[in-house]
Parts: C-alpha cells; sequence; structure tokens
C-alpha cells in the first residue's frame, strides 16, 4: 500500500528525514513511533503531497506521490496533527462540504455522512458548531472526514493527542475496529497506545529510521538482552571500567554520582545472568553494593534505547 | 470546475454567515452616504459642471473608505487557513491550488460587488424621486460602477497576495494597505514635482486610480485602465499561487 524508497527532507538548516525506506503493506495497521520532532509529521506530511520530498521516491495506493498526487489525495484519508477544523461551520455541514470535494454529492452522501456520523459517536453533536466542541469530539470529527470517502488507506497523524485516558480508550477501540477494513499508518509518541493497536512499529528518529518490527518482537530483542543496574560505593571511574570489564556487557550507562553513590545500567549481550559476577568484581575492590537488580525490558525501553542519545562511559 | 464552486459556496458562506459582512456595509454606507449628502447640497447651491455620481465618487470621503476596504476584506482569505492548519486538510484533498486560489478571489470579488449595492441604491432611489436629469447622466453612472468593478480586481489581487504571505492577519492586512496605498499615491507623484518631464507625467497617470476615476465618473470609457487592471490581476493572482506552491517546496 506505501512503498518509500530514500525519502530525504531537507529544510535550509536540518535534515528532518533522512534517507528513510519502508512499507506497508495491505491490511496492515503499522504505527510510526519516534520522539517530538523525529520526522514523523514531516513524512506523513510528505506522503500526502502536502510537501514535497527534497530527493527519494515513494508511491502510495499505487500513486506516485509527484506525478499522480490528485489520484492519490482521492484514496486516502489524512487527519493532520492537531486535526485543523473550519471552526465556524457545523459537524455535518462540514461533513457535507468535505464530501462534496471528494465528489460525493446528494443522496449517497446524506448516506455516507449519516454512516461516518455513526460510526465516529458523533449522532448527538451533528448540529454543533465545530469551534464549540471539546477535542475529543474534534478528534473524532477529523476522523469522521478522514473517513468520508472510504479511502483504503488511513494516515492519522497523533490521532489520540490530547485526549483524556477514556477518550484514548474510545479512539484506540475506533481505530482498531477502523483497521479491520482499511490499512492504517498511524504516528504517535505513546507507547501503550502502539503495543495495543498496531501490527507493525516503525521507530523513527532523527529523520532515520531505527527499529521496524512487530512490537512483541520489538521486545523480545530487547528481552533476551536484559539491564542489570547496579548502585555502589566507588570511584566511578574505576568501577565503570571493571564493570565493562565483565563479559557480556555490551553498554554501561552511568549516573552521576551521588555522596559517593554511584549508579550504572549495564545492558548485556547474551541471556547470560551476569549478577553473579558483578557481585563478585564488587566483593574483590570491597565496593559496598546497595542495589543489584535484573529488569527485562518494556516497548518503552526499547524506545528509549534506539531514541536517546545516552552518556556512554 | 465542480471543487471550484464547492470552495465558492463554502468562502461566500464564511464571508456573508459572519458580522464582518455586515460591519463593513454599514462602514461603507456610511463613508459612501456623506459625499452623497454633501454632493446634494452643494447642487443646491447652484449649478454645477458635473454630476451627482461625479461628485460622489471623487470626493476624499469615498476614497478613504475605498482603500481601507480591500485590506479588510481580504486579509484572512490566506493567513487563516494557514494558521488554523486547514490548508493542510483542503490540499491533501483532491483539490488543486488553482481552484483554492480562484475560489478565494472570486468569494472576495463576489463579496466586494455585493458591497456596493446600497450605493448603488443612492443613485437609484434619487433618480425615482427627483426629476433633475442634468444631475444623474448615464455614462458616468456606467462608468463609475465598471471601474469600481474592474479596480476592485485589481486591488483585491493585492489583498490575496499579500494574505498568502503571511499566517498573520494583521501583517497581511498591513501589507495589503501599504501596497495599496502606495499604488494610488503614485498617482499623485505629478503633483509634488513640477520639473517633471511631460511624457513622464502621462505614464504616471496611466497608473493613478484618481485620475481613472475622474475619467470615468465624467462618463469617460477608457479601455487602457482597463486592461492595466485586469492584466495585473491576473499577474497577482499567478504570484498568490505560486507563492501557495512555494510552501510545498520549501526547503
Amino acid at each position: 500500500m506505501i512503498r518509500v524508497q530514500n525519502l530525504t527532507k531537507r529544510f535550509l538548516s536540518h535534515t528532518a528525514v533522512d534517507g528513510i525506506s519502508f512499507e506497508v503493506e495491505e491490511g496492515e495497521i503499522v504505527g510510526f513511533l519516534g520522539p517530538n520532532g523525529a520526522g514523523k509529521t514531516t513524512t506523513l506530511r510528505i506522503l500526502t503531497t502536502f510537501l514535497s520530498a527534497t530527493s527519494g521516491t515513494a508511491t502510495v495506493a499505487g500513486c506516485d506521490i509527484f506525478s499522480q498526487s490528485l489520484e492519490l489525495r482521492r484514496k486516502i484519508g489524512y487527519m493532520p496533527e492537531n486535526v485543523p477544523l473550519y471552526t465556524d461551520m457545523r459537524v455535518k455541514e462540514y461533513l457535507r462540504f468535505r464530501a462534496a470535494l471528494h465528489r460525493i454529492t446528494g443522496r449517497p452522501a446524506r448516506v455516507k455522512v449519516g454512516e461516518v456520523l455513526d460510526i465516529c459517536g458523533l449522532k448527538d453533536v451533528r448540529k454543533k458548531i465545530i469551534g464549540t466542541l471539546s477535542k475529543g469530539y474534534r478528534q473524532r470529527v477529523g476522523l469522521a472526514d478522514a473517513l468520508i470517502h472510504n479511502p483504503e488507506l488511513l494516515i492519522l497523524d497523533e490521532p489520540t493527542n490530547g485526549l483524556d485516558p477514556n477518550q484514548i480508550r474510545q479512539a484506540r477501540d475506533l481505530i482498531k475496529r477502523l483497521g479491520e477494513s482499511h490499512t492504517i499508518l498511524l504516528s504517535t509518541h505513546i507507547l501503550p497506545e502502539v503495543e495495543m493497536t498496531c501490527g507493525r512499529v516503525i521507530i523513527i528518529d532523527q529523520g532515520r529510521i531505527r527499529a521496524s518490527d512487530t512490537p512483541a518482537n520489538l521486545v523480545g530483542k530487547l528481552r533476551t538482552a536484559r539491564t542489570v543496574s547496579v548502585e555502589l560505593k566507588a570511584d566511578a571511574e574505576t568501577a565503570a571500567k571493571a564493570l565493562t570489564g565483565i563479559q557480556g556487557v555490551r553498554k554501561l550507562i552511568r549516573q552521576d554520582p551521588v555522596n559517593g553513590w554511584t549508579s550504572f545500567i549495564l545492558r548485556v549481550e547474551s541471556q547470560a545472568d551476569i549478577r553473579e559476577d558483578v557481585f563478585n568484581v564488587a566483593l574483590e575492590n570491597r565496593w559496598p553494593v546497595r542495589e543489584l537488580s535484573q529488569k527485562t525490558p518494556s516497548l518503552e525501553d526499547v524506545f528509549v534505547d534506539l531514541t536517546q542519545p545516552v552518556a556512554e562511559a | 470546475m465542480r471543487v471550484f464552486f464547492i470552495l465558492l459556496r463554502k468562502e461566500l458562506r464564511s464571508y456573508f454567515f459572519s458580522p464582518l459582512a455586515y460591519v463593513i456595509m454599514a462602514f461603507l454606507m456610511i463613508l459612501n452616504g456623506v459625499p452623497f449628502v454633501l454632493s446634494l447640497i452643494a447642487m443646491q447651491a447652484g449649478e454645477r459642471q458635473h454630476s451627482l455620481v461625479y461628485f460622489t465618487f471623487n470626493s476624499g470621503w469615498f476614497w478613504m473608505a475605498y482603500l481601507l476596504l480591500f485590506p479588510i476584506i481580504t486579509m484572512r482569505l490566506f493567513s487563516e487557513e494557514q494558521k488554523m492548519g486547514t490548508i493542510e486538510s483542503l490540499l491533501t484533498a483532491p483539490v488543486r491550488s488553482v481552484q483554492f486560489v480562484l475560489a478565494k478571489y472570486f468569494a472576495a470579488f463576489v463579496f466586494y460587488c455585493f458591497l456596493w449595492l446600497p450605493s448603488l441604491a443612492n443613485f437609484l432611489v434619487f433618480e425615482a424621486i427627483g426629476d433633475e436629469a442634468a444631475s444623474f447622466s448615464t455614462g458616468s453612472f456606467y462608468g463609475s460602477y465598471l471601474l469600481l468593478v474592474v479596480m476592485g480586481c485589481f486591488y483585491l489581487a493585492i489583498g490575496c497576495l499579500a494574505s498568502s504571505m503571511t499566517s498573520n492577519q494583521i501583517l497581511a492586512s498591513i501589507i495589503a494597505f501599504s501596497i495599496i496605498l502606495l499604488h494610488f499615491i503614485f498617482g499623485f507623484v505629478h503633483f509634488f514635482s513640477t520639473r517633471m518631464p511631460a511624457e513622464v507625467m502621462e505614464r504616471v497617470t496611466y497608473t493613478s486610480s484618481y485620475e481613472h476615476m475622474r475619467i470615468f465618473s465624467d462618463g469617460l470609457l477608457d479601455s487602457r485602465p482597463l486592461v492595466y487592471y485586469l492584466t495585473s490581476a491576473i499577474l497577482l493572482l499567478i504570484a498568490t499561487h505560486q507563492v501557495l506552491e512555494y510552501r510545498r517546496w520549501r526547503v
């Protein structure tokens, strides 16, 4: 449904999207995950032809983003970030207007508008002026707008941004339901959302793709690589050196010492349990140990691990 | 074409459903009513060389209202869409940016023409109840309104361009007003400089809105200003389109 090859978008001072390639197959729900400013919105804007790419190509729903932009726009439903709407229009009127832009008028439009009002739970507010609606309802109007012309593909930019927990749950259920009949590409920085709704996750940071897999696999990959955290009373430099020397330690993150106590987080490559080795190192050097524990990671850890620049010792 | 009309309808709707339309209309009625009444009083005093229409459309009152009108009408056209982000949902729907620009422009144009209906009524009512044929000449009447429409095309296009350049409505109105005012004042340059050669002066009066109105409201229809305003309007609209397209290709 979506094929992206080496897509790059350069703004004057920085590169927002840096040569990314990915594919989304028909029927998938793919989560586009990344911290703020990672290039998610820029990528989605390029795919929906709102921006042009600096280089690279992409086809969306079988249409090239450069040469077939108008056909492309007929086939996708896009909900932009922060859901821009005409605040002086009534809900139903707005949806009729959007349907008309997609050449749906008259009776089919009436039927279709009724349908999306139903799906998105907007029946009660259909006569209200959009400007008076709460954030949750506006989000639903945005979604109804994206659905109005029966698109094959839905592109949703942060669909649950700014909603309260109940609304997030409702939105998530709605997206899941829509996923049964649509291909969906959604962007978010809320992790549980992705874990619950998406079949696949693409993690993007600083304009590059860091990982692309199912949520379970991503977590699984890290789960074999556990982290051990240890808090010692020792000179940070020597302790770091000694701990890095332990077999199986892939990465060591050192925190600033507090009252002589220094915390280390050790990322371990293999399935081996190194807690015993850590204890032995501490014993040899006669370093008091205050904490020693092992953690298996969540998707959040995967996210942080892939996207956060950490100070390495 | 259908998309154009759908957008046009939406734009007109947002013009006429907002109180702004009626405030502007009232404002214009007052500022046009004053010169109308003053001309009537002046004409009572004695014989005049020009018609009532001429006096009305060549007064300072008229020009003050007229030049202020365009920034107010056009400032929100593109600025608002950019500020609210609705330009994103609109241009990711199957809408060409040409249709987008033209729909906005023609909506402003229709609204602008609508605003002149009360002033039209002034003259028609006067003609109906008074029998002063000399004060109301057909040529000056049609000439003035023809020029109003055509000159409006040009000034509205300036407003469109200004509005497309920024997402700040206030800024857009200031830009539009500055350009419009400069263009208007440029037509008076020959008053300030006495040493200006005759052929330069002729060129300057070619662009002078004040001069055009003077000629047209005397019933003298000249094709040159019409060509000037219409071609300039087209040029400005092309520029507006380019500015909006630039957003897509911006680096």
